[in-house]
């Protein structure tokens, strides 16, 4: 039965330009940036000077005497508000504003509210603070054996079901080892023609959103507002009724648009603050960081890799996986990042014999959390410069020595999950086809040398999370979606649309999508790690199913016969003898998953589904400077049915070109944990010249029968070959390998000239 | 960012006298591009700022002098000075480094003078008018007195200019005969501050290398002149053999120092490349008719 | 502190208008009391355009320039180019070609392109690199902008035939 009017063609697979386009190219999209509310009061942080101290005192009253300063709060003055103002997604380790210790240089020590934020600036220069150093420990490695220890005690938060199994430990910097034993990885290395081992590190980087970070809270009576620029607004409105003790409906999160996340904006990053200031103060309080403030705020992990792998006949029968990751002072979600890339560390390759052992490590550092790719990045940059290396020493063209090892459709990965919906080979014959891999290659002249690589990877989503979505058909039959799913310009908000459109039979353009507001919009548990487009439309699928039902039955109870051709408007009046009253449908989704074996780490059901991405880059090589220039990249993913293949491809390069900068230049660098570069003047971005001659992106033909509309998520595919495929080409084009991020200039060229003698 | 006195000379003398003190808190505006950085991360906090916007329009001025020079107002933006034709035609090495100099934004308000006088030794005008062999016309309290740009920075943001003085014209001699070229090198983001800027300009006379200016910036604390390396090119005929003499002359008396963008002795391997690559980008580019 | 605020007359998109403006004001912040978010501050080094806006016609970093120096001068910005209700062809070209996420940096390249096409009304993509060096996107949409950028240059061309 069709009560609609004749459906328009395809809204899913159709490049619908972004339906908030138009706000955004006249500067008229709403930001929390933006935000002014009448007697707010603006914030500035003072941070901690030392990466690890005792507090002796802090000192206040020069700031305070500033006139236009409405009031210094400290660490102290918080605990009127929150008796215990720890916070954090994996454990409770994150104070509001720091007590009786500092853990990383950058820590928030005070705040200065003021009306005027040139005052708080001004005023915040004044206030001082004494320490009582204590030994930092910075090293990821180090943190395992380090006499320093950043956390006495452990705090488990329990929040989350996948996290479930932390425990609460003293005197150690480990906050999680996930351990994975499948099969007997000693006896095949003790069988092997060959056994390779390696180590490769990454370093720490930043997201650098261009919407630096921003909260701002209003109290109300028995009840708060915040609007933050927030990837997670569920989240954050239960961890702030978590610390005020007081029911979710008291706490309200309004997110509108973001300029740019990337995993930065997740969890809980300003809203605690501002929260506590708001209720402290009894008026709005705003905090906007500056780009620097950003980096003492949230960062991608560092990481050292060490693999091991065993050969026999040409096929990789061991692998054996230990992998550091250093998360700063606060584990922040750290232990998710550790635990769901420990799942596919050892690869996309078909090994019966897998250790792996994966460790979140405490250090005096900035936090690092998700940027991105939830560590796949860092582990792909490994095994795919591992896997190359080992393809050279036997002598195997390094495409044949994956093909031969690939993981293919219906076996199992590593952890005993079957692999299923899973487009590897397609994706690793689609770059190799584009890269014409068979044919000669042009490798260059005098100083200018040429070299060309590949690198795949894949991802775990991140399971079990729970979206639910609301559709509102209207009396004139226009409809509302509403979630709480934070479209930070990967364009979920078109997407989500076009799956409503495509569900009740009309036009995306005509849906509008009510931005996250806890007050109006459901539970969502976050924007992250590419699970909406799966998760989330999953959920918008079944609330728009839902309300075309309950359509369907109001046409039923009104005596149409079917095949009639009403629409929703017409029923409507039909009902309710004017344009009045609404069908409101509700879909609720979380996927079925099975924790990991806490012995083996083994699950048969460790994700609902799987993210392929993979890129090949041809290089130059400039043998007198080092310097790296890519001549051509490619990019491929498997993202199931694209709903939208213009943005989907917008996604792949913007993707790969982040990855790009944290390949080859992007670098937080320190001195004594303080970071010495945190701006752009010294942090560089990749800009428009650092665009590849040639970048080419591809979705290869596939399907998750299980999304919604055979969709699966992409935001982070496309990050996850750039980094090895680059160091593949540079040993390919001058015969040095680098095994430490970031590939610079000079890292290439003191290669070259230690292979020289 | 504190408040401040923000006045408006409407002359260069009447400039010059409210900057005659010793307090370092005050200080003159043009462009205002660097000073607005230091101002927003607090390094400076000005008492009084001396806007140069309202000076004589002559001060802006761009004009090719009689003998096949250049005068540049040191109130020029960067922008003037890259769409004059006159500088095109005298020293079209200007407007070519202009393409990459900071950005579109930077170079529509920055002045030549400000430039200059700022001493950041990442910039790109530094070596190249240097090597042009360019001066700047400085006046003061104490009157008016001629730089060579060469000897303009006395260290790391540092220059000879006394408090109070300003730079007020910058004069390019006749480039009739003289080949340049500027090349630099980022080792992070394309747009990357310069890890090494290297600035050439030679004279050639019957095809030897009669006079030469060899300059290095970005990789060295200061502005710097290669001395041994334009010793190294002097009557040599230009090509290969001499330019790696003079690039090896240069690696060995450059004093490079290490940063973010790389350390002193990568930068000296890089300074070998690229002088040989500028001396032979300069041939190229052929002598100023 | 002193006070050291002083009364300003400027143009503002088209329109005269005044306002109190303190010294170590920026213009990025005097544009915010005129409920103009267009420009916006984000790394505050005139490195990422996010600030662009044009004084006397020229484009600027807001986020360098002190508002007390746009006294008599004209300021324009994002708001001015849809001012009538149609979009300009540059922002349309970026829709058109998808030359955004999340939409932060674009009003920057959007002016930034108008100032290109202003100077150089057919360049190459050598030029449209140059030209938008100093604007960042962190969402790295570059190709999409170099495609919008032609396909601005090529539709204004056309209409100018006409």
């Amino acid at each position: 039965m069709n009560v609609m009017r004749p459906m328009p063609a395809g809204q899913v697979g159709r490049s619908v330009p972004r339906l908030e386009a138009r706000e955004k190219v006249t500067g008229r999209a709403d930001y929390v940036h933006n935000l002014v509310v009448p007697g707010m009061l603006y914030t500035k942080v003072f941070r901690s000077t030392v990466p690890h101290g005792r507090i002796v005192s802090i000192d206040t009253s020069a700031a305070e005497a500033v006139e236009g300063v409405y009031r210094v709060v400290t660490g102290e003055d918080i605990r009127k508000v929150v008796p215990e103002p720890y916070y954090g997604p994996a454990f409770h380790d994150q104070p509001v504003l720091a007590l009786d210790k500092v853990r990383h240089v950058g820590e928030p020590v005070a705040v200065v509210l003021a009306e005027d934020p040139y005052v708080a600036a001004e005023a915040v220069q004044l206030i001082t603070a004494e320490y009582e150093e204590l030994e930092p420990v910075f090293d990821e490695v180090e943190a395992v054996t380090s006499r320093a220890v950043v956390h006495e005690v452990l705090k488990p938060a329990g929040t989350f079901p996948d996290l479930k199994h932390l425990v609460g430990r003293r005197d150690t910097n480990v906050a999680l080892d996930y351990q994975l034993r499948r099969g007997d990885v000693d006896a095949a290395f003790a069988a092997a023609d060959r056994v390779f081992e390696h180590e490769f590190r990454t370093q720490q980087t930043m997201h650098t959103p261009l919407e630096p970070m921003v909260s701002l809270a209003i109290p109300g009576h028995e009840s708060l507002t915040i609007h933050t620029a927030s990837q997670s607004p569920s989240f954050v409105r239960i961890e702030i009724a978590r610390l005020l003790g007081w029911p979710e409906n008291r706490v309200r999160v309004v997110v509108p648009h973001l300029g740019g996340g990337f995993g930065a904006k997740l969890y809980i990053k300003l809203e605690a603050l501002v929260a506590c200031l708001a209720l402290l103060v009894r008026r709005p309080v705003k905090l906007s960081l500056t780009m620097e403030e950003q980096f003492y705020t949230i960062s991608k992990h560092a990481s050292t890799f060490r693999i091991r792998s065993s050969v026999k006949d040409g096929k990789i029968t061991g692998r054996r996986c230990e992998v550091f990751w250093n998360g700063g002072a606060y584990a922040d979600i750290g232990p998710r990042v550790t635990q769901k890339s420990g799942f596919t560390a050892p690869g996309p390759y078909d090994i019966d014999n897998v250790s792996i052992d994966s460790y979140a490590l405490y250090t005096n550092r900035p936090p690092a959390g998700a940027l991105r790719g939830f560590g796949i990045p860092q582990l792909v940059w490994a095994y795919e410069s591992h896997t190359d290396l080992i393809a050279r020493e036997l002598e195997i063209d390094p495409v044949e020595f994956r093909r031969n090892n690939i993981l293919r459709e219906g076996r199992e990965q590593a952890t005993g999950t079957a692999m299923k919906d899973a487009a590897i080979e397609a994706v690793l014959e689609d770059i190799v086809a584009r890269m014409d891999w068979s044919k000669p290659f042009d490798r260059g002249t005098g100083p200018l040398r040429r070299g060309r690589g590949i690198a795949i990877g894949f991802k775990a989503s991140i399971s079990p999370t729970t979206s639910v979505a609301i559709v509102n058909v209207y009396g004139d039959g226009s409809s509302s979606l509403y979630l709480s799913t934070v479209d930070m310009g990967q364009g979920s908000d078109t997407a989500m649309a076009q799956i409503v459109g495509e569900t009740l039979g009309i036009e995306t353009e005509n849906v509008k999508v009510i931005h996250p507001d806890t007050d109006v919009t459901p539970y969502d548990m976050a924007t992250l790690g590419s699970r909406s487009t799966f998760h989330m439309g999953n959920a918008v699928k079944l609330a728009a199913q839902h309300a075309r039902d309950q359509l369907d039955a109001l046409a039923r109870s009104l005596g149409l016969p079917p095949g009639t051709n009403y629409g929703p408007k017409d029923l409507f009046k039909k009902k309710y003898g004017m344009q009045a009253g609404n069908i409101v449908g509700v879909g609720s989704y979380i996927p079925d998953y099975k924790s990991p074996d806490p012995a083996t780490g083994l699950s048969d059901n460790v994700t609902p589904f799987w993210m392929i991405g993979g890129t090949g880059v041809e290089i130059e090589v400039d043998t007198e400077t080092g310097h790296v220039r890519i001549l051509r990249m490619v990019n491929a993913v498997d993202c199931g049915r694209p709903l939208n293949p213009k943005i989907v491809e917008t996604q792949l390069s913007g993707a790969a070109l982040m990855q790009l900068g944290f390949t080859l230049f992007e670098n937080m660098e320190y001195d004594n944990g303080q970071v010495t570069n945190a701006s752009f003047a010294d942090y560089k971005i990749p800009g428009i010249h650092d665009l590849p001659a040639r970048i080419e992106n591809d979705i290869v033909e596939a399907e998750q029968k299980s999304g919604p509309y055979g969709a699966k998520g992409v935001g982070e595919s496309a990050t996850f070959g750039v980094s090895p495929a680059i160091a593949n080409a540079i040993h390919d084009a001058v015969g040095v390998r680098l095994t430490e991020m970031p590939l610079t200039p000079e890292a290439v060229f003191r290669a070259i000239r230690a292979q020289k003698g | 960012m504190r408040g401040f006195e923000l006045v408006h000379p409407a002359s260069l003398g009447e400039a010059i006298k409210l900057l005659d003190t010793d307090d370092p808190t005050v200080r003159p505006f043009s462009g205002g591009t660097a000073l607005m950085l230091m101002m927003k991360a607090g390094v400076f906090q000005p008492s009084r700022l001396v806007d140069l916007g309202g000076i004589e329009p002559e001060h802006a001025a761009v004009e090719a002098t009689g003998d096949g020079g250049l005068k540049l107002g040191a109130m020029a933006t960067l922008a003037q000075v890259e769409r004059s034709a006159d500088v095109m035609r005298v020293a079209p090495v200007i407007p070519r480094a202009m393409k990459r100099l900071a950005n579109v934004r930077v170079r529509n308000v920055a002045r030549i003078g400000g430039n200059l006088a700022h001493g950041d030794p990442h910039m790109d005008l530094p070596p190249v008018l240097s090597s042009l062999g360019g001066e700047v016309a400085v006046t003061g309290p104490a009157g008016e007195r001629r730089i060579a740009i060469e000897s303009l920075f006395s260290g790391y943001y540092e220059t000879v200019l006394s408090q109070g003085e300003l730079i007020r014209q910058v004069i390019l001699p006749p480039q009739r005969g003289w080949a340049s070229a500027y090349m630099k090198c980022t080792t992070r983001s394309a747009d990357d501050w310069p890890a090494l800027g290297v600035a050439v300009s030679l004279k050639l006379t019957d095809g030897a290398v009669q006079d030469s200016r060899i300059m290095v910036s970005a990789a060295t604390e200061k502005l710097t002149r290669l001395a041994a390396a334009e010793a190294a090119l002097e009557g040599a005929q230009p090509g290969e053999a001499a330019f790696a003499r003079a690039a090896d002359a240069a690696a060995t008396e450059a004093e490079t120092i290490d940063d973010a963008r790389g350390s002193a002795e990568y930068k000296t391997e890089l300074l070998r490349v690229y002088v040989k690559r500028a001396l032979a980008e300069a041939v190229r580019n052929g002598a100023v008719q | 502190m002193d006070d050291t605020s002083r009364q300003i007359r400027f143009t503002l998109n088209g329109r005269p208008v005044t306002a109190r403006v303190e010294s170590h004001l920026d213009l990025v912040d005097l544009l915010r009391r005129f409920d103009l978010f267009g420009a916006r501050e984000s790394c505050g080094q005139g490195l990422c355009g996010c600030c662009t806006v044009l004084v006397d016609g020229v484009a600027v970093s807001g986020c360098l320039t002190l508002a007390q120096l746009v006294d008599g001068r004209s300021v324009t910005t994002v708001e001015s180019l849809d001012e009538g209700g149609a979009l300009s062809p540059v922002q349309q070209a970026f829709i058109d070609e998808g030359a955004f996420q999340c939409g932060f940096c674009t009003p920057g390249f959007v002016m930034m392109t108008h100032e290109l096409l202003k100077e150089n009304p057919d360049p190459d993509e050598a030029a449209i690199r140059d030209y938008l060096a100093g604007n960042l996107c962190r969402c790295a949409a570059y190709p999409e902008i170099i495609r919008a950028v032609q396909t601005a240059a090529t539709r204004m061309k056309t209409a100018q035939a006409a």
